[in-house]
């Protein structure tokens, strides 16, 4: 880790245009943030409504107990698993080309598990029950374990996104960035001397290695409120690898939609280059095959096993009300993503971002696939139910959008979207650092012929 | 870097802000532990409430750690550049 000179002798600073939105916030700035938050306000004002007449006023009924909340927190739980994941797996493997993504993909962590985290709440039609858990919570409840798994990820996470960021917060410390407290209250008295470097680097090391088994248990976790039931289309020992696995295909497809976006508005082409692109959308392939592989799996049990109850809920899938967001589901997370990500002349920029729109899209409608059906066939003999969110619930998943972009608008505000230090280091250590592990890489030099040995001798 | 001197209420703001740490996180162990008595009182699965607080409540622990550690780090470190300084 290092802290160039280069940032206080006053002359040219190379990563100026990181500062930027910081140090010199234009107009748009507040546009944006008055926007996102009248949006926000508004789906407030809307859902009052279910604060007053309660769970009626939501297109949920029995059977269809849940609805959009759900199927919005695991979809933005599934997310933020671009984020921390993502960047420990790539510090980890020393991956050099992580350096301009990883603060993005942390930042996403963060925001988004804050927004998922919130909506179980929501689902409640007394808000204010949620603090029973407090007193007379049941830990053997797989719903208490996403409690304490998500509360433990975010915890991670921040503590994860916050100390790497350490040396970039002393930087606009002492480039003057405003207001000056909460830089100097942040950067913990950095001052870049060998010892707080090893620190920081010792304590960056323990949370990559802590984060990623938390990210895996998280998903598992939330798989588990589906399959540790007895429900038709839920029960399925593959769930865990399943939503972990469609949880780093969302989160990569987010991760490129959220990076493809702020670097045009910031104009950071020279940081964020295609090479990064293409790497991530090789990633975002891969994760498209395997999530194939694992919706084939298990759709292929369900179907060769021919339980009535279950198969109810396939042809409400397949063939019924469901079809047209099944077959959506399948178009917008294998076929737009495998077509426009295999050949190279449609893996630019502007493709990659159709691709993962599209698998954002479709990462959602496999949440919505996978919630509703099931509570509407279900293994009791009671007639099938339908699902037809309301405003209210509309309202509060534009309202989760909008906080995710608000996040990133003040994130970006305040702090620097890419990591200065790491490509400050990246510059002046990886290329000899490269080289040398390269050179390990290789296999060792032939020994010398036995004839030259023993002449040598 | 600068090596301005910092405010005094920033570094009472900064020794606050680990011991807050501090307390979310015991009170959140407290918390599961209340929930692993209240299993065991009720005989409502204790083994599984134990299961899961032997995953969870060290996450929360190794957090809060490295957290401390990076801050008496850098606070050392400091120190460190300081001493040297007056020394030469």
């Amino acid at each position: 880790m290092s802290t160039s000179s280069r940032e206080t002798s006053g002359q040219h600073f190379e990563d100026a245009e990181l500062l930027r939105p910081v140090l010199q916030p234009g107009s748009g700035f507040r546009v944006v943030t008055t926007l996102l938050i009248m949006v926000i306000l508004g789906a407030w004002v809307i859902f009052s409504r279910q604060i007053l007449y309660g769970l009626g006023v939501t297109g949920l009924n029995q059977p269809v107990v849940w609805g959009f909340y759900i199927v919005n927190f695991v979809f933005f739980i599934g997310i933020s698993h671009a984020g921390t994941l993502i960047s420990a797996i790539l510090r980890l493997s020393n991956a050099e080309w992580r350096r301009p993504i990883t603060r993005m993909a942390e930042v996403i962590t963060v925001v988004v598990l804050a927004i998922g985290g919130f909506h179980p709440v929501l689902d409640l039609g007394r808000p204010e029950r949620a603090l029973n858990i407090f007193t007379a919570g049941r830990l053997q409840s797989p719903l208490l374990w996403d409690v304490s798994a998500i509360t433990a990820y975010f915890m991670a996470s921040t503590v994860y996104l916050y100390i790497p960021m350490i040396p970039d917060i002393a930087l606009l410390r002492d480039r003057g960035a405003k207001p000056r407290w909460l830089y100097t209250f942040m950067a913990w008295g950095w001052q870049g001397t060998p010892r707080q470097r090893k620190v920081l680097d010792r304590a960056v090391s323990i949370m990559m290695i802590l984060v990623i088994p938390v990210a895996v248990s998280v998903h598992t976790v939330i798989s588990y409120i589906f399959a540790m039931t007895l429900q038709p289309g839920w029960h399925s020992t593959i769930f865990g690898p399943y939503f972990v696995v469609g949880a780093i295909f969302s989160g990569i497809a987010a991760l490129m939609m959220v990076m493809i976006t702020l670097r045009r508005i910031f104009h950071l082409e020279r940081y964020l280059k295609q090479i990064h692109f293409d790497h991530l959308s090789k990633l975002l392939l891969i994760s498209s095959l395997l999530w194939f592989y694992f919706t084939f799996s298990e759709y292929l049990t369900a179907f060769f096993g021919n339980e009535p109850s279950e198969m109810r809920v396939f042809y409400y899938k397949f063939t019924g009300p469901y079809a047209p967001f099944f077959w959506g589901m399948v178009a917008c997370n294998f076929l737009i993503p495998v077509v426009i990500l295999s050949f190279r002349r449609t893996r630019t920029i502007p493709g990659i971002f159709i691709a993962s729109l599209a698998v954002v899209i479709g990462m959602w409608l496999e949440r919505l696939n996978i919630v509703v059906p099931s509570l509407a066939n279900p293994r009791l003999p009671y007639p099938a139910g339908f699902y037809i969110p309301s405003l209210v619930e509309w309202a509060m998943f534009g309202a989760g959008i909008a906080s995710l972009m608000l996040g990133f608008t003040l994130f970006s505000r305040f702090f620097p979207l890419i990591s200065i230090w790491e490509i400050q280091e990246g510059r002046e250590e990886s290329i000899p650092h490269t080289i040398e592990r390269l050179e390990h890489y290789l296999p060792d030099p032939a020994p010398a012929p036995r004839s030259e040995a023993a002449e040598g001798a | 870097m600068s090596k301005e001197p910092e405010l005094a209420w920033v570094s009472v703001l900064q020794l606050l802000s680990v011991v807050w740490m501090w307390v979310f996180v015991l009170g959140i162990s407290g918390w599961i532990i209340h929930l692993i008595r209240l299993s065991i009182r009720l005989n409502d699965m204790p083994t599984a409430s134990v299961g899961i607080s032997i995953v969870a409540i060290p996450v929360f622990l190794i957090g809060a750690g490295v957290l401390t550690y990076v801050y008496v780090g850098l606070q050392r470190g400091r120190r460190d550049d300081v001493d040297a300084e007056s020394s030469s």
